[in-house]
């Protein structure tokens, strides 16, 4: 007889395997993942409307242009806006989490620690936010070209200077990808403290 | 010390509260179950067999008594260490197969082996390996949806070997399936308990699963009304 007293060992789960997986599932289940980007880049749009309007007005009136700027209640509905899209992330983020709810039992069965499920689902949101960011932002700088032309012309954007257009560009994603995990945290640790038992007997 | 007995039950309880009764789920089981043995768990429906299917599995805790994998009180487990059990040493088969259905065959049975933090290529080229020799090595890139539940359960087993666990749990492994896909299980299950001398625990009400196990354990109201001799 062979000694097989043992001394457990750990389970793993690196951020790749998290990335592969969730990619996997952003893939297969694209549905649930466009309504999520959706809602963040419509939010973001319109955050990103106003912060590059702001900038172009005051391009063109530096350059000699009347004098036109976004009134400040105007930043209060962006706010609302993005606070819209966060409720929204998280309540498809919990649709999410019931519809796998067998799933993520398996997956504790085979060896899945809570967080290894909040890191499967921070990373699936992690790549909305990206997304959602890239296309929210081109739907605001879009806008913002039309909104300003009438006022200050359609080339005001040239003469913007760059680096504030790269620094709202960047501000405007990586405010997407905060926003979309911000709104999964929630749903995510929800998913996380699931009884492996009950999950596998719930049906849908 | 050598553990002969794989799996050891002892003075087993788990109580569930309903409201302000107390349903005894198990009242008091004892159990040994020895390396390579072929066990089955039969019962009518009610009588504690999927409570005890959870208890050994590290899933669920007891109310009172011990279960011990290898010599290890796996009550005294903290959630790290119990994972690693699941994920090492037990092997899962559910009557509802429970894949994960965005998964290919082959993605679902190396699943398990990312947990054991195998190297991806390693990890896949072992559930290639497992998915042959369940018979099902054509049809590896195909999700469940495009697999018959035969099929799905092979993956299934595939799956709950894929890191070479010592115990094999199985509740109800045919229980969604027909006659022939049915035998076609056992056979595969009966297989793999033989040569590779796996433990296999199944709770089932299938005649064909129960004559094909070295013992028969009879379940009744949450204790162990007699064991049999297959």
């Amino acid at each position: 007889m062979k000694m097989n007293k043992e001394v457990p060992g750990r389970v793993h789960f690196t951020l790749m395997d998290a990335i592969r997986l969730g990619r996997g599932y952003i893939r297969r289940r694209l549905d649930r993942s466009l309504i999520n980007i959706a809602s963040i880049s419509l939010g973001l749009s319109f955050y990103t409307t106003m912060v590059i309007s702001d900038l172009l007005y005051s391009t063109s009136a530096r350059m000699g242009g009347g004098q036109v700027a976004v009134e400040s209640y105007q930043y209060w509905l962006v706010a609302v806006a993005l606070v819209v899209s966060i409720v929204g992330i998280t309540n498809a983020m919990l649709i999410a989490v019931y519809e796998r709810y067998r799933e993520i039992g398996t997956m504790k069965c085979l060896g899945a620690l809570d967080r290894h499920i909040v890191l499967l689902f921070l990373v699936e949101s992690f790549y909305q936010g990206l997304v959602g960011g890239l296309v929210g932002f081109s739907l605001g700088l879009a806008s913002a070209i039309i909104i300003t032309g009438f006022g200050a012309g359609f080339d005001i954007v040239l003469y913007a200077p760059r680096v504030s257009l790269l620094t709202i560009f960047v501000g405007s994603v990586s405010l997407a990808m905060a926003l979309s995990m911000v709104a999964t945290i929630y749903p995510a640790w929800r998913a996380s403290q699931l009884n492996p038992v009950e999950a596998l007997r719930y049906e849908l | 010390m050598s553990y002969d007995n794989v799996i050891e039950l002892r003075d087993l309880q788990r109580y569930y509260k309903m409201g302000a009764e107390t349903v005894k789920a198990l009242d008091g089981v004892e159990l040994e179950i020895q390396r390579g043995e072929y066990v089955s768990i039969v019962g009518p429906s009610g009588s504690g067999k999927t409570t005890l299917f959870n208890l050994v599995g590290g899933l669920d805790k007891p109310t009172k008594g011990s279960v011990f994998i290898d010599g290890v009180d796996i009550s005294q487990l903290d959630a790290y260490e119990l994972a690693w059990l699941r994920c090492r040493k037990i092997g899962y088969i559910f009557q509802s197969f429970n894949l994960i259905q965005v998964l290919t065959a082959l993605e679902n049975v190396s699943l398990p082996t990312v947990f054991a933090g195998t190297p991806h290529d390693e990890g896949l080229k072992k559930a290639e390996k497992l998915l042959d020799q369940v018979g099902l090595g054509e049809r590896m890139h195909h999700r469940p949806t495009e697999l018959s539940a035969g099929q799905q359960q092979r993956v299934a087993i595939a799956r709950a070997l894929a890191n070479d666990p010592a115990i094999i749990l199985a509740d109800e492994p045919t229980g969604n399936l027909d006659l022939n896909t049915g035998m076609e299980i056992i056979d595969l299950l009966h297989g793999l308990n033989k040569m590779r001398g796996l433990t296999l625990v199944a709770a089932t009400h299938d005649l064909k699963m129960i004559k094909a196990s070295d013992r028969i354990v009879w379940m009744r109201d949450g204790m162990v009304e007699r064991i049999e001799r297959g």
